[in-house]
């Protein structure tokens, strides 16, 4: 080192200030750009409290409450809310269900099965408003494959989702289609990331495995299938994307889910206030859900990062 | 369960059969249909072997239909360009948001922190349209209805959370010690950032983006709701299609084909890290 | 004008205190070993001179000059970390290069830099390999020779012999003297090694609890401990303590036996103290000469130096180290008559721990 060097003074470059405020420098840009997302979100809880048609703008007026209250009284509000929650809990159940059976018979890490779960992805990775169209193509009452299918079994008039009795029946299977898989690979890396110890030691005591699965398996795994399920059951409360390219709600209301319904009160009858309300609602159960599931996640967190 | 017998190993290689046939068959019989003519497509029964054809290809991609009615324009090569563009750039600027902030929360226990944090992540919970709805009068008044800038600043709604919670457990995994050891060998913040940060979160970003790529391609109700057919991805430009198209059977699989065919590709190329994202780092791959 | 200076500094996490009024001056070119038990804060302390971290009070100034907004890359300090930090995706040569590379240095500049410390520390061979190719003493040499690279004039190192093995640490030990000496900086030297700590140390800083209870060389620290917990900490085998009180005459009780010390000892007549005893100071006599009667319970020859168990009448056990060629070393169940060593006895008092003056040089 040279004299001049040693003798040269410190720059004063990082104040304090500076220092201080970084983490929030850094942050900042990504919290504006989603702070101007956030504002629509009080405008939508401003609007369920207007009457608001986008066709009579003279009507517009503050009326507290009246669009919830309304729903009390309103059949097709309740229909929505029926059909949402037994199509949540319909396609939740099938995909647990599943999902748990699949992972348990990939369970072992061989090859084969490693190569298993990975094509059991490509439904996951397909968009669901595809989804829904494959299923349409192949559910056509003229070519559709799993028309002709399901004639050899003696439906020979089956109509899927165009069948005011088959319809939820259809849109299940797209969406156990898409999501099982989702499930399935959740359930999976948590089935192998249990202790060993416990199965080995009743595996030497000759435990029944009916024993070991329902007393052992199913307990370790339970923080995994809770967090798999709500993370679901959030989605799919809130499905859109597979009903609406499927039918639209229909046939009749018979799959008006709250998105969908929201959707067409919105674009169809331009009711903007019945339309908000209907979100706020749907946004109170989901906001419900989503605190029972963060808590869960951030456990589940710490243990990866702590076993990792 | 080193005993299994051979009766039990029937039964779950049967099982495991008939799980992936029906995951995979979806898949295998829309390609097929892609090669296959109208003719072919509507034969009773459905066969499996048939004269494989690549109109149905050369019609999307030259986007001209003939039909008996006459010559129609397709606009479909517009919707996978659209899909293109808006993922790519979405997830672009994803990237250049979310990463510094990734690191902001990973880093630094600051107050307010970890309420950004979490308000970020409510956004992956919220239902869509509760936002969309509402936005799209707003658009209308900016101008932003059907404009790229308009979708792809709503896509970082898709893309931003999942970067940020993803990417944000790779830095803290990072031991912070390489980091000062960088800075007092005589690195800025900014240097240390760049060269020592970034590439060891490497992975986990490019994992990231892969992720909130494929979620971008996928989203239907954003491109729906704020933008009209020239803007549209294939997601919603598909739906569209089958309207226009009508009874063009092959074209329409051929159109869904093309439209997967990038996500699953991308899909198989992440594989590794798409349990970890998908659970947002709550299971590690 | 002391290079390094550190006024009351305190540091606090939340409302966990690590450092407590750490005061320190250090002259340039000086080797100080901040030595203490593991969760003492010696750590933390490193970090705050560095600048990575800021104290919760107090002011570290290098070369007078207040380094309170002075960021790390601006302070010139080298620092090698306990698990040496290494960058995992740089080889051990960029891994080297990093201070010079960041002082803007020419290629070539770079690259005899690099090549100098990489031969001090022996390590040229590997420059090429990346950290997880390391052996860990290379990883260590690597981590050294990154702190060592750009000269600088003041040195952390925060334990670096910690994680490497036994052969390499002993080797090391004899290095490190005559490499730091060669560096000419101002060291800061970390450790929970007792044996480094006195290899090594112009003066020695013994850290406990956030504090420092003494700062002396180590000579000074070893003859005349602060307190009986630097007493025991420095010495192996480590001091031999007694609970007891001082007798009228300057002379204590053990195990119910009066021993004789130190007449002076007399001026703390009555009082209730820990007398410690170094097993060098410990005489040991074969033949039946008055004094202080102890049977020989075990015989540990360790190299220059061969340990006794000794155990007097009344049944108080005690160590003594003689030099291995001494002729008169007993055999195990023989009785010997002892006595101490007045230049190696100290007396603590019971309830403070603290050294008590004995009124003589």
């Amino acid at each position: 080192m040279t004299a001049a060097a040693e003798h040269m003074p410190r720059p004063k470059t990082s104040s304090r200030f500076l220092r201080r405020s970084l983490p929030y420098l850094l942050s900042l840009p990504a919290l504006i750009v989603c702070i101007g997302i956030l504002i629509p979100f009080f405008t939508a809880v401003y609007y369920s409290l207007l009457r608001f048609r986008l066709n009579l703008p003279a009507l517009k007026g503050f009326i507290w409450f009246d669009n919830y209250l309304n729903f009390l009284t309103d059949a097709a509000f309740w229909n929505t809310v029926k059909i949402s929650l037994v199509y949540a809990g319909l396609t939740v159940g099938v995909e647990l269900l599943l999902g748990l059976g699949i992972a348990l018979l990939l369970q072992k890490p061989t090859r084969f099965n490693n190569l298993a779960s990975i094509l059991l992805l490509l439904p996951l990775m397909t968009a669901p408003a595809l989804a829904a169209l494959m299923w349409k193509l192949m559910t056509n009452p003229n070519f559709g494959i799993l028309s002709y299918l399901v004639s050899l079994l003696g439906f020979t008039n089956f109509k899927w989702a165009s069948d005011p009795s088959t319809a939820l029946l259809t849109v299940t299977l797209v969406d156990v289609w898409v999501y099982t898989p989702f499930i399935m690979i959740l359930l999976l890396a948590g089935l192998r990331s249990l202790p060993k110890a416990p199965f080995e030691a009743a595996a030497l005591d000759g435990v029944p495995r009916s024993f070991v699965f329902f007393r052992i398996t199913l307990p370790m795994l339970l923080p995994y299938i809770i967090t798999a399920s709500l993370f679901r059951l959030l989605d799919s409360i809130q499905q859109f994307d597979i009903v609406y390219s499927m039918t639209q709600g229909g046939p009749g209301d018979t799959l008006m889910v709250f998105q969908v319904q929201s959707y067409l009160e919105f674009f169809q009858y331009t009711n903007v206030g019945r339309s908000a309300a209907l979100l706020i609602v749907l946004w109170a159960i989901t906001y419900f859900l989503s605190n029972i599931f963060i808590k869960q996640w951030l456990k589940l967190r710490e243990r990866a990062h702590g076993v990792a | 369960m080193d005993h299994t017998s051979n009766l039990e190993r029937i039964i779950r290689g049967g099982l495991i059969a008939l799980v992936l046939i029906f995951f995979l068959f979806p898949i295998f019989w829309i390609v097929l249909m892609s090669f296959q003519t109208n003719e072919t497509i509507l034969r009773i029964p459905p066969s499996i072997f048939f004269e494989p054809t690549l109109s149905n290809y050369s019609a999307l991609i030259t986007g001209k239909l003939k039909t008996t009615a006459g010559n129609l324009d397709l606009a479909f090569m517009k919707n996978l360009w659209n899909s293109v563009l808006l993922s790519t750039l979405s997830v672009a600027l994803s990237l250049i948001l979310g990463v510094p902030a990734a690191y902001a929360f990973a880093r630094f226990r600051f107050r307010l922190g970890e309420d950004i944090a979490f308000t970020l992540l409510s956004f992956r919970f919220a239902p869509p349209l509760l936002v969309l709805l509402p936005l799209s009068l707003y658009f209308k008044q900016l101008g932003l209805t059907n404009t790229y800038i308009g979708l792809i600043w709503v896509y970082q709604l898709i893309c931003l959370p999942l970067i940020l919670w993803i990417v944000r457990g790779y830095f803290e995994d990072i031991s912070p010690d390489i980091e000062h050891a960088y800075r007092i060998a005589g690195n800025s913040w900014w240097q240390t950032f760049r060269k020592i940060a970034v590439p060891l979160a490497m992975p986990g970003i490019a994992a990231a983006g892969l992720l909130a790529f494929i979620f971008a391609w996928n989203n239907f109700v954003f491109a729906l709701i704020l933008a009209s057919a020239d803007k549209q991805p294939v997601t919603v430009g598909a739906l569209a299609f089958v309207t226009a198209s009508g009874i063009q059977y092959g074209q329409i699989a051929a159109a869904i084909v093309l439209s997967i065919a990038p996500t699953l590709a991308l899909a198989l190329y992440a594989q590794r890290y798409l349990v970890e994202g998908l659970s947002l780092g709550a299971v590690k791959g | 004008m002391p290079h390094l200076e550190l006024a009351s500094i305190s540091k606090a996490f939340k409302t966990n205190k690590v450092l407590a009024d750490i005061s320190l001056t250090a002259d340039a070119g000086e080797i100080v070993v901040i030595f203490g038990p593991s969760g003492t804060g010696k750590t933390v302390l490193l970090r705050l001179i560095a600048g990575v971290e800021e104290p919760t009070s107090g002011t570290i100034s290098i070369d007078s000059q207040d380094m309170a907004d002075v960021a790390p890359e601006h302070r010139d300090v080298g620092m090698a970390f306990q698990n040496f930090a290494l960058f995992p995706h740089l080889n051990a040569f960029e891994n080297i290069a990093s201070p010079l590379r960041a002082r803007s240095q020419s290629d070539a500049q770079v690259k005899s830099g690099v090549g100098r410390v990489a031969k001090l520390l022996k390590i040229d061979h590997v420059l090429g390999h990346a950290p997880r190719q390391l052996s860990n003493g290379q990883k260590q040499r690597t981590a050294l020779a990154r702190a060592l690279a750009s000269s600088p004039k003041l040195l952390l190192l925060d334990d670096p012999l910690r994680n490497v093995d036994a052969k390499l640490r002993f080797e090391m030990r004899l290095e490190l003297p005559r490499l730091l000496r060669q560096a000419k900086s101002t060291v800061l030297y970390v450790t929970q090694d007792y044996k480094e700590a006195m290899a090594l140390a112009d003066r020695i800083a013994v850290l406990a609890e956030g504090r420092f209870i003494q700062i002396a060389t180590p000579a000074d620290i070893y003859r005349n401990p602060a307190t009986v917990g630097v007493a025991r900490l420095f010495g192996d085998p480590t001091i031999n303590l007694a609970e007891t009180t001082i007798g009228a005459d300057g002379s204590i009780e053990l195990a119910g036996e009066k021993v004789a010390i130190d007449k002076s000892y007399g001026i703390f007549a009555g009082k209730n103290v820990s007398f410690g005893v170094r097993p060098e100071a410990v005489e040991v006599m074969n033949g039946r000469g008055a004094g202080l009667k102890a049977q020989v319970m075990a015989v540990t020859p360790l190299n220059e130096r061969t340990v006794l168990l000794l155990q007097t009448k009344a049944g108080a056990e005690l160590l003594a180290s003689l030099p291995s060629s001494s002729a008169s070393i007993p055999k195990a169940e023989n009785e010997v008559t002892i006595a101490f060593n007045p230049a190696g006895t100290h007396l603590f008092d019971r309830e403070t721990g603290a050294a008590l003056a004995r009124g003589r040089a």
